[in-house]
Formats: C-alpha cells, sequence, structure tokens
C-alpha cells in the first residue's frame, strides 16, 4: 500500500508562487440539473468500501439525475495520472482524492479549484485544520480533507504475556524496553519490527525527544538531525534496531502486519519444527488504523477468500507512548479531495462536494475505520479499542516540514536511505550531519 | 523447427545480390529512389507521428526550465544550455552514469558470452536436448517481464526466498538473508535477472547465424587438424561476427536504458540513490520531482551517451553494406 | 574423449541448463497451484502435489481479465501486422536500392532505438490527448509499432537481401504475374525472418507497461500488464497473497506461450532451411 501517510507540508512559502493564470471559473452554484451528464470521481487505492462507493453513485443520481463515474487509482500511479490528466480539460477527472503530502504540489500550480465559497458550506472550522492547511493557497481553500487515519501499535498479547509483560506500556521509554525483553525471550522474533527504511514510522522517536526533521531559521530550511533532542530519538531508534527488530534494513512501511499473523496452520507442520515454523515473526509492529482490517484469526469466507476475525486475546492494540504523559507524535495520514480546475462540470462537481460532506456520507465514513474530515462526526467511528487508538494517536499528530522543497527530499528518498544507516552506524552524529548537508539544500530548492 | 531460424541478419553474400540489383538503377536512378523512398513512406510516417513530437518537445524542454507549474499551463521560460550546465557539473549524475555504463557493459557482455555459448550447446547436442534447451528459452523470453519480475523478487525474498533456502541447505548462512539491501548485491541480482531474460534472444540469434556456417567447411577444418577453439575463432565465429555485431549494439542499447528491472527490484527494498541507474534517475527527476526539463536533458544526454558507445559499431556496421 | 562421451556430456549439460533456465518460469506455475498459506512456509514446495486451481478461479472471479486480454491480444496484433507490413516495405528499399538519403535513414533509425522512454510520457500523452486516441487501441498501437518498426527493418533487411532477385524475375519469365512470383517465391522464402521479427514485435507489445500507463488510463481499456500490476498492489493493500499473484502471471503468460506454439506450428512445413541456407 503506497498510502502517503506522511504530514503536510503546509504552505508558508507558497506566497513566491503566487498564480497567475489561476483558472477560478466565475463561482458557479452547485447544480441539480445534470440528466444524461456524466461525472468522474477518483478514488486512490481500494481504501474507499464499495458500500460507500455505491451510496455516492445513488446519491448523486437521485440529486441530480447525472450519473458519476468512480475510478480507481493505485497509490503508486496517482502522482504521474494527475500530472498528465489534470491539465487536460478533456481527460481531466472532475473531483480527484489526493494524498495530502501530494496535495501541496498540485494546489500550488493551480491545479484544483477555487472552492474557498464552499468552504464554510461543507464543514468550515470543524473540518480538520491540518489537512484544510495542505490545501490552501493564499487564504483561498483548493482541496479539503477526505480521510484521516493515524499509525498506532498493534501487538500480540499472547507473546507479550510469555515474555512475562502483562501491560502495555505507559511511556516510551517503557515501550523501548519491553520490545528488547520480548526479543531476548523469543530469540526467533522481531520484539517490535520496524523496518531498516522505515521514516515514517521511526521519526516518532525523534518526534517525542523534541526532535524534528527540519526546522526553519530565518528564511531557510535547516536539516535537524544532528539536534541534540533529535540525535536522543536516534539513539533510542539505534538501540531497538539492534536489540529488538530483525527487520531487514531495506524493509519500508508497508504490510508490517503480515507478521503479526499466524499465516501457516497447515495441518503437517509441527509447532517447534524449525524446518517449518509458523509465519508469526513480531511481537509488535505499528501501522496505520486501517492495518487491523487484515490482522486476526485465519478463517475462510463464503466467497473462498481468507478472512481475518479479530481476537480480543490475541491481538490489541495501543497509542504509541511519549515521555511527558501524553502519546508520541505521529505522522497524520490520510488524503484530501478537490475538483480539477479544468473540469467541464464545477456545479455538478460541487454537488458531489456536498455529497461527501453530508452528515451521512462523513459517518459512513467512520463506521468504516477511516477518520471523518468533519470534527463533529467523529464519533462515529464508535468506541471500540481501534477507535480510541486511531483518536488518541491522531490528536497528537504531525507535519512533514512545509519546506519549499519537500517533495524532492521524498522522490529522492533520502530519508529511507538515513534510516537504513542507522542501524550500523558507528557515530550518529557524524552520519546525521552527513545526511543534513545532503537535505537542507534539497529543502530550499523551488522546483 | 521453427526455433533454429529466428533472427538471422545480413548472409554475407548480400553485398553481391546489392550490385546486380543495381543494374537495372542505371536506366532510371531517379526513378527507383522515388520507388525506394515509397516503399519508406509507412515506417517514417509512423516514425514521425509518435516519436517526432516527443524527441522534439523533449529537446525543447531540456532547454526549458519545466516543472509542474508549466505542465499545469505557467509559461516555461528558456533557459538555453543551463540545464546541460548543471548536468555535467553535478558530481551525482556522473556516478549514475559510470554505474549504468559499467553495468551495461557488464550484463551485456555477460548475456553475449552466455548466449554464444548456448548457441554453441544448441548446435553440439542431439535433436532431443536441442528442443528442450529450445523450449525452455522460449519460456523464459515469453515470460512477461512484470510476472517475471514478481517471480524473481521472490525467490530473492530475504523471508521466503528459495534462493536463501537452498544456499542454507547447502551448509551457508544465508537464513534472513538479504540481497537487495547492499548495492553490490542488489546490482549482482539484477544483473542474474537481466542475463536471464536477454540469453534467449541473443541465443536464438546467434544458433540461426550459425546454421548458415557450411558443415563441409568445418569438416574440412577438423581434417587438416584443427582443434575445437581453433575452428571456432577461426571459422565459426568470422562468419557469425555480422549476427554477433548487431544483437552486441542491441543489448549495449537496451542495457543502457534498462528501467523496469531496476524499478520493481527498488520498489521492493535498497537505497534508491545508491542503486539508481539512468532509467530510473530519469523517472525519479521527471516523475518523482516533476522537474521535467532537468528528465529530458538527462534523456537527451544518455542518448549522447548512446551514440557515443555504440559509435564504432554503428560505423563498421554501415561499412559492412548496411 | 571418445566422440560419443562427449555427445552424451554436453547432452547431460545442455539438460541441466534448460532445467535452471526454466526454473523461474516453472516456480510461477508450480505457485499457482497452491494455496497461499502454503507458499508462507520457511520450506518451500517444488511440487504442486495436492494443489488445486483455485487461484485461478479466485483471479477470473474478478471479471477482468477477460477485457484486459481482449485489449492486449487486439494491440499486440495490430502491432505485429502492420509493423511486419511497413518494416517489410522499408527493408525492401533499403536492401534492393541504393539512393540518396539511404545511408541517413539508416542512422535515423538506430537513433530512435536508442531514446530512453522514461522522459517522454507527458509529450506522448499530450499528443495522444491533443488527437483524441487516449484510451482507444490506435493510440498505443501507433506507438508501440513505431518503437519495433525499427529493429524489424533491420532484422528483415538481411533476409530480402539473401533472397536472389533473379529468381523472382525468372519466374516472371515463366509466366508468372509480379504479385503471383511474389507470393510463390519471394513470400516463402522471407517467412523465417517474418516470424523472427513478429515475435519479437509480439513480445514488446504484450510486455509494455509504462506506455500504456500513461496512454490508457481508463481502468476499462488496461492491458494485461496493467492489469497484473493493479492485481498485485490491490493484493497488496491486503495481505498479498502469492499463490493469486502467480496464478494471474501465469495467465499472462500462457497467450504468449500459445502464440509461440502456433507460429512454431506454421514453421515446420520445412519452409525454414530453405530460406537460410539458400
Amino acid at each position: 500500500m503506497k498510502r502517503k501517510l506522511a504530514g503536510i507540508a503546509a504552505l508558508a512559502t507558497a506566497s513566491a508562487l503566487v498564480l497567475a493564470g489561476c483558472s477560478s471559473t466565475p463561482a458557479e452554484k452547485a447544480s441539480t440539473d445534470g440528466k444524461g451528464k456524466t461525472i468522474t470521481l477518483w478514488l486512490a487505492g481500494s481504501d474507499t468500501p464499495d458500500a460507500l462507493r455505491d451510496y455516492l453513485k445513488t446519491e448523486f443520481t437521485k440529486e441530480t439525475g447525472a450519473t458519476l463515474k468512480i475510478q480507481q487509482q493505485d497509490w503508486g500511479d496517482l502522482v504521474t495520472k494527475l500530472t498528465t490528466a489534470l491539465p487536460d480539460a478533456n481527460n481531466t477527472p472532475d473531483v480527484t482524492e489526493i494524498g495530502n503530502t501530494q496535495s501541496p504540489t498540485f494546489t500550488n500550480v493551480g491545479a484544483f479549484l477555487d472552492i474557498s465559497d464552499m468552504y464554510k458550506e461543507l464543514g468550515g472550522s470543524d473540518l480538520l485544520q491540518s489537512f484544510v492547511d495542505a490545501g490552501t493557497v493564499d487564504g483561498k481553500n483548493f482541496t479539503l480533507p477526505y480521510y484521516f487515519g493515524s499509525r498506532y501499535v498493534f501487538y500480540r498479547k499472547d507473546v507479550w504475556q510469555k515474555a512475562g509483560i502483562t501491560q502495555p506500556p505507559t511511556t516510551l521509554d517503557e515501550f523501548n524496553k519491553d520490545v528488547a525483553t520480548i526479543a531476548k525471550a523469543e530469540p526467533t522474533l522481531s520484539g517490535f519490527y520496524l523496518g531498516g527504511q522505515d521514516w515514517r514510522d521511526g521519526i516518532s522517536w525523534i518526534f517525542a525527544n523534541g526532535g524534528d526533521i527540519a526546522k526553519k531559521k530565518g528564511d531557510k530550511w535547516v536539516a535537524t538531525l544532528d539536534d541534540p533532542k533529535t540525535l536522543t530519538g536516534l539513539e533510542q531508534l539505534q538501540a531497538i534496531y539492534k536489540d529488538a527488530s530483525k527487520a531487514p534494513n531495506d524493509a519500508q512501511d508497508s504490510n508490517q502486519y503480515i507478521y503479526l499473523n499466524d499465516d501457516d496452520e497447515i495441518p503437517a507442520a509441527k509447532e517447534g519444527d524449525k524446518a517449518t515454523p509458523v509465519s508469526l515473526s513480531a511481537a509488535t509492529i505499528m501501522a496505520p488504523s486501517w492495518a487491523h482490517w487484515s490482522i486476526g484469526v485465519k478463517g475462510t469466507g463464503d466467497d473462498g477468500k481468507v478472512t481475518r476475525t479479530w481476537d480480543d486475546n490475541t491481538f490489541g492494540v495501543f497509542a504509541l507512548p511519549g515521555n511527558d504523559g501524553n502519546t508520541a507524535p505521529v505522522f497524520a495520514g490520510g488524503s484530501n479531495i478537490g475538483i480539477s480546475a479544468t473540469t467541464k462540470n464545477p456545479g455538478l462537481s460541487k454537488t458531489l462536494m456536498k455529497i461527501i460532506f453530508s452528515k451521512k456520507y462523513q459517518e459512513l465514513l467512520g463506521k468504516n475505520g477511516l477518520g471523518p474530515a468533519n470534527q463533529k462526526y467523529v464519533s462515529s467511528l464508535g468506541d471500540d479499542e481501534f477507535a480510541k487508538a486511531l483518536i488518541a494517536s491522531a490528536s497528537n499528530s504531525k507535519l512533514t516540514p512545509a519546506a519549499p522543497g519537500w517533495a524532492s527530499v521524498e522522490a529522492s528518498k533520502v530519508l529511507e536511505e538515513f534510516f537504513s544507516k542507522i542501524a550500523g552506524a558507528p557515530d550518529l552524529t557524524a552520519l546525521a550531519k552527513q545526511y543534513d548537508e545532503k537535505i537542507t539544500p534539497m529543502l530550499n530548492a523551488k522546483n | 523447427m521453427a526455433i533454429d531460424t529466428l533472427p538471422a541478419t545480413t548472409p554475407p553474400r548480400a553485398s553481391g545480390q546489392l550490385q546486380r540489383t543495381d543494374a537495372p538503377a542505371r536506366r532510371g536512378r531517379r526513378r527507383l529512389t522515388l520507388t525506394a523512398w515509397l516503399l519508406l513512406v509507412p515506417s517514417i510516417v509512423v516514425l514521425a507521428a509518435a516519436m517526432g513530437y516527443p524527441l522534439v518537445w523533449q529537446i525543447i524542454t531540456s532547454m526549458q526550465s519545466f516543472g509542474l507549474a508549466q505542465q499545469f499551463g505557467k509559461p516555461a521560460p528558456f533557459v538555453g544550455l543551463e540545464n546541460y550546465a548543471k548536468l555535467v557539473t553535478d558530481p551525482y549524475m556522473w556516478t549514475v552514469v559510470g554505474r549504468s555504463v559499467l553495468f551495461c557493459l557488464l550484463t551485456a557482455a555477460i548475456t553475449m558470452v552466455v548466449g554464444v555459448l548456448m548457441a554453441l550447446l544448441m548446435k553440439a547436442v542431439g535433436r532431443v536436448v536441442r528442443v528442450i534447451l529450445q523450449v525452455s528459452m522460449l519460456l523464459a523470453w515469453a515470460m512477461p517481464i512484470v510476472a517475471a519480475m514478481t517471480v524473481w523478487t521472490w525467490l530473492f525474498d530475504w523471508r521466503r526466498g528459495v534462493v536463501n533456502w537452498l544456499l542454507t541447505r547447502m551448509g551457508l548462512d544465508f537464513e534472513g538473508h538479504n540481497w537487495l539491501a547492499n548495492p553490490l548485491s542488489f546490482f549482482a541480482v539484477a544483473l542474474i535477472i537481466v542475463v536471464w531474460m536477454s540469453v534467449p534472444f541473443v541465443a536464438f540469434s546467434i544458433f540461426a547465424g550459425l546454421t548458415q556456417v557450411p558443415d563441409e567447411v568445418l569438416e574440412a577444418a577438423q581434417m587438416d587438424g584443427a582443434s575445437g577453439w581453433q575452428r571456432l575463432r577461426g571459422i565459426i565465429l568470422p562468419m557469425v561476427r555480422p549476427v554477433i555485431a548487431i544483437v552486441m549494439l542491441l543489448q549495449i542499447i537496451w542495457d543502457l536504458r534498462v528501467f523496469t528491472q531496476i524499478k520493481m527490484l527498488q520498489d521492493r527494498g535498497s537505497i534508491a540513490s545508491e542503486t539508481n541507474l539512468l532509467g530510473t534517475y530519469i523517472y525519479q527527476l521527471g516523475t518523482g520531482s516533476s522537474d521535467f526539463a532537468m528528465a529530458s536533458a538527462v534523456s537527451v544526454f544518455v542518448l549522447i551517451i548512446t551514440i557515443a558507445l555504440s559509435w564504432f559499431y554503428v560505423r563498421q556496421m554501415l561499412k559492412e553494406g548496411a | 574423449m571418445p566422440a560419443r562421451t562427449r555427445r552424451t556430456l554436453l547432452g547431460v549439460l545442455g539438460v541441466v541448463v534448460a532445467l535452471i533456465w526454466v526454473f523461474p518460469v516453472y516456480w510461477m506455475v508450480n505457485s499457482s497451484m497452491l494455496p497461499n498459506a502454503q507458499l508462507q512456509l520457511l520450506t518451500p514446495t517444488f511440487l504442486p502435489f495436492g494443489g488445486s486451481f483455485d487461484n485461478f478461479t479466485q483471479v477470473f472471479a474478478g471479471g477482468t481479465f477477460l477485457p484486459a486480454l481482449g485489449m492486449s491480444v487486439t494491440v499486440a496484433l495490430i502491432t505485429v501486422v502492420v509493423c511486419l507490413l511497413f518494416a517489410f516495405l522499408a527493408a525492401l528499399a533499403i536492401s534492393r536500392f541504393r539512393f540518396r538519403g539511404r545511408t541517413a535513414f539508416v542512422l535515423a533509425i538506430l537513433l530512435v532505438q536508442m531514446l530512453p522512454a522514461e522522459g517522454l510520457f507527458i509529450a506522448q500523452y499530450k499528443m495522444m490527448a491533443g488527437l483524441g486516441l487516449l484510451n482507444t487501441v490506435i493510440g498505443v498501437s501507433v506507438i508501440y509499432i513505431a518503437s519495433v518498426v525499427p529493429f524489424t527493418i533491420w532484422m528483415l533487411r538481411g533476409f530480402v537481401a539473401g533472397i536472389p532477385a533473379d529468381l523472382e524475375e525468372a519466374a516472371m519469365v515463366d509466366g508468372l504475374s509480379r504479385t503471383q512470383a511474389f507470393m510463390r517465391i519471394t513470400f516463402p522464402l522471407l517467412a523465417p525472418g517474418l516470424v523472427a521479427s513478429g515475435v519479437y514485435a509480439f513480445l514488446q507489445a504484450w510486455n509494455e507497461f509504462t506506455v500504456a500507463l500513461v496512454l490508457l488510463p481508463d481502468n476499462a481499456s488496461a492491458t494485461l500488464p496493467l492489469w497484473l500490476r493493479g492485481f498485485i498492489q490491490a493484493s497488496a493493500s491486503k495481505a498479498i497473497d502469492w499463490g493469486q499473484v502467480m496464478a494471474a502471471s501465469t495467465l499472462v503468460a500462457v497467450p504468449v506461450i500459445i502464440f509461440f506454439l502456433f507460429v512454431q506450428g506454421r514453421m515446420t512445413s520445412g519452409l525454414v532451411s530453405g530460406a537460410v541456407k539458400g
């Protein structure tokens, strides 16, 4: 899953990119007359469940008489497709979802329609502010939050208990200690599986110790990996990589949950038989909230497909704790949604936006485990442990630096590279300095 | 047997025939030139249609400042050769160029050696074994690249890969070994995959060439006491040289711009900046950072490198009556 | 070493090499028949005993395979036919005529081969969008034809040059028309070249991914490589089901193998040796 879970590049320096030809169509009212017309909505990945898609289609036709065509785009291809299709009036999607880190890049170049006039109507200040910021240029709203997610900890209660730990940790230090203990007790397992390049999860250790990737000094952005507070976090990460995690040093932040499941319950395979060990290989992982649909006891559904049923005795979740009594800050995840600037159906597109931001749809999102954009409806997430962990971790979520060159930093994968070197670094300060020098110029590059 | 005759190139006697066909040309040179060009029209039209505009666009863009804003309609300022200047003074660019050229030459060389050996083996064995060999080559060749990469990355998977399993069984400690993390072993894996995919084409082409070597000549040489190696060097290789030349050229061209294999391996792991080749670097600049001007400049630069690398060959081939 | 022993040893070597080469293919087919749980074992299962075609059934159940197959077959066949026709004409020109601009043309088609494709997607998109050819068979086919035509011209050129022009003239003296002479004499001799080039063109069109991604943005017009990648990505967002992915990969490979077998059938009629040995 290529979800952009990183934070949001806000737009402090965006004024440099004042848009001359920003095509804001004369304010057109949401339309209800669309007989015979069709508009297209792009959704990224398979995160929006079919039931919600059907709801949108039906509701849209009911409201306008027009047809809604929903096309799913893979996260991995989304930027390529947006780059080519959005400027092209004949082939643009009318409305599209976009990763929250991708949003500023596109809003800055005028790819989206100005929907400031609808902002209040769609939820106004009830909408998740950091996501709204990611879609704002010069005080105008171009994209709005679609849903939010967060990362929290999934763990195997059975394995933790076997290692003698019965209570989830309440501080980060305790967490670090616990996972090392488990790794020691169960030498074949990762006490905590953290991919060597998984900076999107690992960053929480930097944040929790008060550090950051980059800060703005004067009017220049400077990478701050060698800041003493950042270094404290890096040292803790190094200890985890050495003592608790067996993840390869090039693993990234996808599919961690497969390491938490028992997958190999083959009748012939015997427990403890070294030739055919079961697949469980991590006692703890950190993953996006929606991963809980993929974790659980294996079964077979009516259609013959593998199903996963959550079992409270085996699995548990908690928000990663910090050392200050609060949760540790995590990267906000989720996506934004907006109307293409080149759409030929701005009226109908606005109607679709109204349906998406309606109470009914927002609550549907919540019921499916996706954090609703409108904070009034967060309660629809329910009050089970997932909802609690989601809300607790999201309450302290952070964004990626709002530097103009942030897209280049991500594209060059320099942070993946830096993280993969933490485990084996004899001198973390030197390593941090070396990568500060690489990242700082990228941060200030103007594209 | 169908496979026997896959790619063949200019038979040695081609030039003789050319002269014969030249005879009528004297009668109406102008008319024949016209006929020739008429025959070329369809190819030229389709090439111009598909490649003309993109090529021109690329050259123009490489001399502009062209990012995402320009893609969305902002006018693109002309910057002359600034992008190229930036490119040739960027040490990372040269690292990638060096790495790509090395990878390309090594892969092409190994592919050629293995391909030639494979062709010789096909010729040396009996009919049944030959068919077995050819079918296995065909299957490998026919495998779609996305499917092939999925299987290969899985074979080398650190956790469930067959390669690690086999090596561990052989008494080596490869349990949980990650092949993609270290750039050297990353490229070793990439090389194995690319060679595996390219050898069938090379082997079939050269085998087709080998079938043109008259058995009588070889027998005569053997009777004169020439050893196997001498026959190979003295008779066989010179006779299939035209085939080897064109196939080698194509390998160099293809291996220099290898993209899909590297990209899909990178998606599975490794450090991008240490494993980028020219193809993935262009992709990163263009699709990743939306710096389409630089991506275009690098593309044009790659074109120039390819011409430089293959110039010798091309001249040689043109001389030999292309 | 006696010749017999040598031959046996080489035969054994040949079989071993063949097995090594075909192993990844075998692995794909083998895995496609095993349940995912079995594939997750640390000890690989080398033979699909107790396997089933369940994975295939489930891949088909998705309902998107057949449309993608139709699209791929159409695009590949158009590419092969048009490319062979165009390339044959061009090969005729450069091997039978000496004319002004010939070298320039040969150089130009070599150059086209050398252009890296990764930087071209915006231009290709703009062009096809401008012509209204996005999501159409024609749009991708034109690009594919252009990318295989140069190599095909190179390949066919050797074959055309190898066919004595007198042969055709002699047949015409015997009373055949030019077309008849071509169909009966020249064409059969060209067949191996056409087959070789056709196989190459088919594989290129069948496998191509990047151009298809840009020019066929609508899922409904996806070709098989796009479909397969979509399938892998969709699978990856849940726990990845290797068995199904391998079944899907096998399904993409099978038509190519059928195409090969078909082409090979054409060739066993003995045309081959004649043409090459002249």
